[in-house]
């Protein structure tokens, strides 16, 4: 029973927090949250309107009228808007992330696969998930949209510069992205597959109605953020010769030696962005308060 | 209490031998399955149990010896492995429900997915399983709302929706909370009470002594002793199956 | 005898003085100007002791041959020495900087003395930088490959048909917008190299660029697959005044004596000399009409 402890040379464990840290809880937590937003904000605020040399940032890059008149364009001087330009970017990103997603699955369900015809296929892909992966993304633009037309194959070299980018943006995201419904196959708990092969699934069935509506589901953030980093890459098409929003911009920029038309092709980005990366965030929360429930 | 076995054999083990990498796993186990008999099969975890299940049904391969389902070698060259899984039910420690699936989509998969059956055939055969087991008003339910014992119910009544010839049971119970392990146990004996032919790895050995008409004892991949249960229980021959039921009791 | 001697001496003195007052004329001012950036230009130089002259990388010929500014040769490479050498600098402490050219009008500070590189002046440009006086009048010309459409077809109605591709911010893409004015919209590269690769590789039908630049391009550097000069030359667009200046940071002072130096050059014709010597074929070029 007892241990050999003395009642008085234990005494009871301080359990509280020490007085210091507990100075900013309950309201006072709340006005000193306050309190250092708002001198941030001031900070901010007195930088972008004060510093020296903050006249000038303002005048070359946020200029109200410069704003406004790079994203309307001015096509007969050869200023071209910013607004129509990110259309480019716009239709790029939703054809080039829908075939991305396809064949993405496709080389996955391929690499995953153990059937002894697929062998070829198998080795292909793994060949092309690594040098896909492996090549900067600028300099498949270039070899695509510079390469293809020279090889004079008719219908496939007479494309628009779009056309090329969106080509070189769909074979490398589909190497990324392919890796990535990969791990999502590979998360899937191998009890699943057991329970449906015990079923009498065939490997394809079990792929399609169990493996594959787990596994893609797990990998939705990741698969996110893919979507938005192609979303800025859309932008790589300028090299190309096609004009979309950072290209108009700087062709504004060039002509007029103000940089505001750059600040509205970014803006143009954001907008797109932001709301996407809020959203995937929100999705990770839910999904892992839904795992720890489950855990409890 | 049971019907009388029948002389078909089901399921024939014949010195059955499986090895992964240079450890091997079970040594020449033979075991005899007949239908509408229940089989028990007890033994230390890591004695082979759920291997043996897993190559009755195919999701291993043997290396030695030779199974038999309906008097055909499973090791024919041209035995279709999926359709073999159609006949033959398996149920897991884990459950192993689909989580993305509702209840009743889970019952519905195999026989729509693998028998090609019509789901509105299957539909009404799917609810009355539920209703059998008491959850029929849980069929639109995802598994994570149910309990463990839940689940493992549906489980079980999932792979009677393929009606199997027989229904191999891998330690069904190990994984429950002791007070949910009786609603699976009373479902599993109502199952022998109608025939169903099963063999079931397991560590309770009042349900063995019960329902089984054999019980099995492995010990590291060997297959020590079998008898009936009175015979296993009451008079044990070997010194390890002695050990071990003691050990258990 | 003392005082004789003392008559010649200031007669001598004088004459001399009145000879060197007459002698002087226009010249003579320059001279004094020049003999005076001669001691005040250190003081202005970016590098104090050193000219640093800045150029782009890749540079063409004939403005500068091999890519090596320092070698002295090219018509630009030349001309940088030449005025150098006017201003009692010597080769040795000439030195090269590199600029990209769409960095180089730019406002804001620069790391060099002055920028040669075909930079022409325009309005927009001399807001936000200094330019010096011409060194080069210059006109655009039309580039495309032997067998195109282009080289028969070059009438005003005609040109504007054709597919246009430019480097970005040059006077060959302003020159295209507000002359040519083509139905289809012109494609802008980030070099000039991606222009002419595509050009060579059938993306665009033309390529507007000043005459000089247009001709080695056409002779040297478009090229099929048989590693052939495949280039063409159409013809070059009437002058619209458009020249090339050096270009400092604006308000620098060196650029005064970078002017005195550039018409001491002029007037004792060697800015004459190194244009024939550089750029005596392009004047052959036939004029088209935009």
């Amino acid at each position: 029973m007892s241990l050999g402890h003395d009642e008085l040379s234990s005494p009871t464990p301080n359990l509280f927090t020490p007085p210091r840290r507990r100075f900013f809880t309950g309201r006072r937590g709340l006005a000193a949250s306050t309190i250092s937003s708002v001198l941030l904000v001031a900070a901010l605020v007195s930088v972008f309107f004060w510093a020296p040399g903050s006249a000038s940032v303002r005048y070359y890059f946020f200029n109200g009228h410069d704003m406004w008149q790079s994203f309307i364009g001015h096509p007969q001087t050869g200023l071209l808007s910013v607004g129509k330009g990110f259309f480019t970017n716009i239709w790029m990103c939703l054809v080039c992330e829908v075939l991305i997603l396809i064949l993405g699955l496709g080389v996955a369900w391929i690499r995953v696969s153990r059937s002894p015809v697929l062998y070829p296929f198998r080795v292909l892909a793994t060949a092309y998930t690594d040098v896909f992966r492996g090549i900067p993304l600028l300099l498949v633009v270039f070899m695509v949209g510079f390469g293809l037309p020279s090889m004079q194959l008719g219908f496939l070299t007479t494309q628009s510069p779009d056309v090329y980018g969106c080509m070189a943006l769909t074979i490398t995201y589909t190497a990324y992205v392919a890796e990535v419904f990969r791990a999502g196959i590979y998360s899937v708990p191998n009890g699943q597959i057991l329970a449906a092969r015990s079923l009498g699934l065939t490997h394809a069935t079990t792929m399609r109605r169990v493996t594959l509506p787990q596994g893609v589901r797990t990998v939705i953030p990741p698969l996110l953020n893919d979507f938005i980093s192609l979303q800025k890459d859309t932008a790589l098409v300028s090299v190309l010769g096609a004009i979309e929003a950072a290209r108009a911009a700087q062709i504004y920029a060039s002509t007029t030696f103000n940089g505001s038309g750059l600040v509205v092709a970014s803006l143009l980005f954001l907008a797109i962005t932001i709301p996407l990366t809020r959203f995937t965030d929100r999705l990770l929360d839910r999904d892992r308060s839904r795992r720890l429930a489950a855990l409890a | 209490m049971t019907d009388a076995p029948s002389n078909d054999v089901v399921l024939d083990l014949d010195h059955v031998v499986k090895r992964f990498g240079d450890h091997e796993v079970l040594s020449g186990v033979s075991l005899k399955l007949h239908r509408h008999e229940v089989v028990c099969l007890i033994g230390a975890s890591g004695s082979g149990k759920s291997t043996l299940l897993r190559c009755a049904n195919l999701l291993e391969t043997i290396d030695g010896g030779d199974i038999s389902l309906f008097g055909q070698s499973l090791l024919d060259e041209y035995i279709d492995p999926d359709l073999v899984r159609r006949h033959v039910g398996m149920v897991f420690q884990s459950f192993n429900l689909f989580p993305h699936l509702s209840v009743l989509d889970n019952i519905l998969l195999g026989p729509v997915r693998a028998l090609k059956r019509k789901a509105a055939d299957v539909h009404d055969e799917a609810l009355a399983l539920l209703d059998r087991i008491g959850l029929r008003e849980r069929a639109n339910d995802f598994p994570d709302r149910l309990s463990g014992g839940q689940q493992q119910r549906v489980a079980i009544v999932r792979s009677l929706a393929m009606q199997p010839a027989l229904l191999l049971l891998d330690e069904v119970t190990s994984a429950l909370d002791p007070t949910l392990v009786g609603e699976v146990l009373d479902l599993l004996r109502d199952l022998a009470a109608q025939g169903t032919t099963m063999l079931v790895a397991t560590h309770e050995m009042n349900f063995a002594r019960d329902v089984a008409r054999q019980v099995a004892y492995l010990d590291k991949g060997v297959l020590v002793e079998q008898g009936t249960p009175d015979q296993m229980f009451n008079h044990p021959q070997h010194e390890s199956t002695r050990t071990f039921l003691e050990r258990v009791r | 005898m003392r005082t004789f001697r003392l008559l010649l001496a200031g007669l001598f003195g004088a004459s001399a003085f009145t000879g060197v007052t007459f002698t002087s004329g226009p010249a003579g001012a320059s001279s004094s100007a020049l003999a005076t950036c001669r001691t005040t230009i250190n003081a202005e130089e970016y590098a104090k002791g050193k000219l640093t002259v800045a150029t782009d990388n890749p540079v063409y010929t004939p403005w500068f041959v091999n890519n090596k500014p320092s070698n002295g040769k090219g018509f630009e490479s030349a001309l940088a020495y030449a005025i150098a050498a006017t201003l009692g600098i010597s080769k040795s402490n000439v030195v090269w900087a590199y600029e990209p050219f769409d960095n180089s009008y730019t406002p804001g500070p620069k790391k060099f003395d002055f920028d040669i590189n075909e930079i022409s002046y325009t309005a927009q440009r001399a807001k936000a930088v200094t330019f010096s006086e011409s060194y080069y009048n210059v006109t655009q010309s039309i580039v495309t490959l032997q067998g195109s459409v282009v080289a028969k077809k070059h009438s005003p109605a005609q040109l504007k048909t054709y597919l246009y591709g430019d480097q970005i911010g040059t006077t060959g893409l302003a020159y295209i917008y507000n002359h040519i004015h083509p139905t289809q919209q012109p494609r802008v590269y980030s070099t000039l190299d991606a222009a002419v690769l595509a050009l060579q590789t059938g993306q665009i039908n033309a390529i507007v660029v000043d005459t000089p630049d247009g001709q080695y391009m056409a002779t040297s550097e478009v090229e099929n697959a048989k590693k052939k000069a495949d280039g063409l030359q159409v013809g070059q667009f009437p002058s619209t005044g458009e020249h090339y200046g050096l270009l400092f940071k604006k308000g620098n002072p060196l650029v005064g004596c970078i002017n005195v130096a550039l018409n001491t050059l002029k007037s004792n014709g060697t800015l004459a000399s190194l244009t024939t010597k550089w750029l005596n074929i392009y004047t052959s070029v036939p004029v088209i009409k935009p």
